[in-house]
């Protein structure tokens, strides 16, 4: 055996090397090669998405969410809305009007809201909790016991984006891809004001049903997405009515709430990330507390109002504040908060303003902003 | 050392009836003899079968239901879930140390003894001598993982009192069905450790130092630990040995997740395939005296 033919049998382990981050990071791009569809105006588009109705659905979603939010400690778990950290899965069932499954899937444990119209529960495995909320009968909007639930219904969080449609915004076609085994058309969103700090918003839609399958959000600067949220895997047949049934297990500690109460954190984002948000957080706080929305289209703004941010008592958060810019006007002062894709400016009178907007946009919001 | 001698050198085969003998499944059986006749396969087995007795009687000790999370939280009310939290609580520590120190073995103990010479020059054929090598080490991932199932199984059912299994999704299943999962879980940890093992045999390859070989393999395994652990360098963490491996929790949805649990299974399959690969470039190439 000489020296060389000893060498090449080094070839192998390399081509294997090769081969498996080949197949690994190409392998997905190949098989995701656009669908041929036929053509399709923005216009047209649009108008199907807008009025696409399925009677139920289900899937596997997948989130990511990159907003650049400084990581506090304490501040993840429930307090800190998933969607806006960090790549979560999360089966999903929806059926009818209102009935609603969400599993997300945790690192061994496993986090379910499911509802029947009547009654909703959610169940935390890790913590090995149920809670129990009663739903008022149909006074109201379906009640959402956690605004998770919208997080993780692709449809949900592309009907935000939809809304926000308005002169401002260009919309075109792209292209077409497929999205979930699925073939999709791909509609894009461009803010034409500079005030915001999104870039673009993709959406795939679906060519049979015109639902959307994906979401991707773009920020103005770089190339990662801020957010992303879109089905893995997806049905569009009307999943059985025992999936929204939930029965608490054996050894689960249940408590029952009448009232569908969210508690809002005093620093926490507003609960949509979206340009037009609307108020679905607090329905049991006074009417004080209710947040206001400042601005139409992209520029909105949510103001959240006695924010209780007495220094020393916030930990992490009075670091950052500590750092964070001054401003200065005849409203008053406050200090600015920036990341990628979220200002929020704390005023000195307890006011809370925040959006997907720059902070010049935020200063120049605050004057109209109720007290 | 000098134990590790002994217990090979004084065996009942001289090397020289080991290397006539080991043609085909001979050889594989002659291999499986090799790893399960070493005292210290059975000294890792036996610690990995203390974990799920120290676990339940701590618990037991306690008394209470205790805030423990997870898997852990649920042993008292119900001594299925030893098993799954021994297998959970050995998958980042002792299931590890024990398939790097029998992978580091595999052929530098061999060559520490002298023993691969003669396996070199054998008719058998090298190829054949690391497949049997390889499917020796799978054989004792599994065995690993099996003992903690076992031992978690015996000590749950004589500390605690057993019942229907709550899945993470809320739904109750039967204790049968439990068990099947509970042993697709073990079976599932295992494979998961295939990667490491494959990492072992190629280090075992190059050096005639056993010892050498475990160190480099835990060091190896330890870097790949700490650079999940850094955050700024996520792109390269689905592309890490241990990325998937706690995918093995999803078997205990409903109905269980297979994505993770199919991605890791590749995961382990394509590190297999490289050092394999590469262990077979090296093996084959070498010289006899190594």
């Amino acid at each position: 055996m000489g020296t060389t033919r000893r060498g090449r049998r080094w070839l192998v382990p390399v081509t294997t090397v090769a081969v498996v981050a080949g197949v690994g990071a190409f392998g997905p791009v190949v098989a995701d090669a656009s669908p041929d569809l036929p053509g399709i105006t923005a216009q047209d588009l649009l108008a199907k998405v807008q009025t696409a109705k399925v009677d139920g659905l289900s899937g596997t979603v997948r989130s990511a969410a990159d907003l650049g939010l400084p990581a506090l400690p304490g501040m993840e778990g429930s307090q800190f809305p998933d969607l806006l950290s960090g790549e979560h899965t999360a089966r999903v069932a929806f059926a009818g009007p209102d009935k609603a499954r969400v599993s997300v899937l945790d690192n061994m444990a496993e986090r379910v809201l499911t509802t029947d119209g009547k009654t909703a529960w959610a169940y935390d495995s890790s913590e090995r909790e149920a809670v129990k909320y009663v739903l008022p009968a149909r006074s109201t909007k379906p009640a959402q016991p956690r605004p998770e639930k919208d997080a993780y219904d692709p449809q949900a969080v592309a009907k935000q984006f939809l809304d926000a449609i308005d002169p401002t915004t260009k919309v075109e076609v792209t292209g077409t891809e497929r999205v979930a085994g699925r073939d999709a058309y791909k509609l894009r969103l461009v803010p034409r004001t500079d005030k915001t700090t999104v870039g673009s918003v993709t959406l795939s839609i679906d060519s049979k049903t015109w639902v959307p399958l994906d979401v991707t959000v773009m920020p103005r600067t770089g190339d990662d997405p801020a957010i992303q949220v879109g089905f893995s895997s997806v049905s569009f047949d009307v999943p059985a009515a025992s999936t929204f049934a939930f029965t608490p297990p054996q050894g689960v500690k249940v408590t029952e709430e009448t009232v569908p109460a969210f508690k809002p954190h005093s620093v926490t984002p507003p609960k949509s990330v979206t340009p037009k948000t609307t108020p679905q957080t607090p329905r049991s706080g006074s009417a004080d507390d209710r947040p206001d929305v400042v601005g139409q289209g992209w520029e909105s703004v949510v103001v959240l109002h006695n924010a209780d941010l007495t220094p020393g008592t916030n930990g992490p958060l009075d670091q950052l504040l500590a750092n964070a810019r001054t401003v200065q006007g005849a409203w008053g002062s406050g200090k600015i908060l920036t990341s990628k894709m979220v200002s929020a400016l704390i005023t000195d009178d307890d006011r809370i303003l925040i959006g997907l907007v720059t902070p010049d946009t935020l200063v120049a919001a605050a004057p109209k902003a109720p007290r | 050392m000098s134990a590790e001698v002994m217990e090979v050198g004084g065996g009942s085969s001289p090397s020289t009836a080991v290397a006539r003998g080991r043609h085909g499944t001979a050889l594989f059986w002659s291999e499986l003899h090799l790893v399960f006749g070493r005292a210290r396969t059975w000294v890792l087995l036996g610690v990995l079968a203390v974990v799920p007795v120290i676990v339940g009687v701590a618990i037991r000790l306690s008394g209470s239901e205790g805030d423990a999370q997870g898997f852990l939280g649920q042993v008292a009310g119900n001594g299925f879930f030893l098993i799954v939290a021994s297998l959970a609580l050995s998958l980042p520590f002792f299931l590890p140390t024990a398939v790097t120190v029998i992978s580091g073995e595999s052929l530098a103990g061999e060559a520490s003894l002298g023993t691969l010479r003669n396996l070199l020059t054998a008719p058998a054929g090298r190829s054949r001598l690391l497949a049997a090598k390889m499917v020796a080490l799978a054989v004792f991932c599994l065995a690993a993982t099996l003992t903690v199932w076992l031992a978690g199984l015996i000590a749950g059912f004589v500390l605690f009192p057993v019942g229907d299994v709550v899945l993470l999704s809320g739904s109750t299943v039967s204790l049968a069905d439990g068990l099947v999962r509970a042993l697709g879980i073990a079976v599932l940890i295992a494979a998961s450790l295939i990667g490491l093992a494959a990492i072992g045999l190629f280090v075992s390859s190059l050096t005639s130092t056993p010892l050498a070989a475990m160190a480099a393999t835990f060091s190896a395994f330890i870097v790949s630990g700490i650079l999940g652990a850094i955050p700024q360098i996520d792109v390269i963490h689905p592309w890490l040995l241990m990325y998937g491996w706690t995918s093995f929790a999803d078997l205990l949805r409903d109905p269980p997740y297979w994505d993770e649990i199919v991605r890791n299974l590749l995961m382990q399959g394509a590190y297999l395939a490289v050092f394999y690969a590469a262990a077979w470039a090296r093996l084959t190439s070498r010289d006899i005296n190594g």
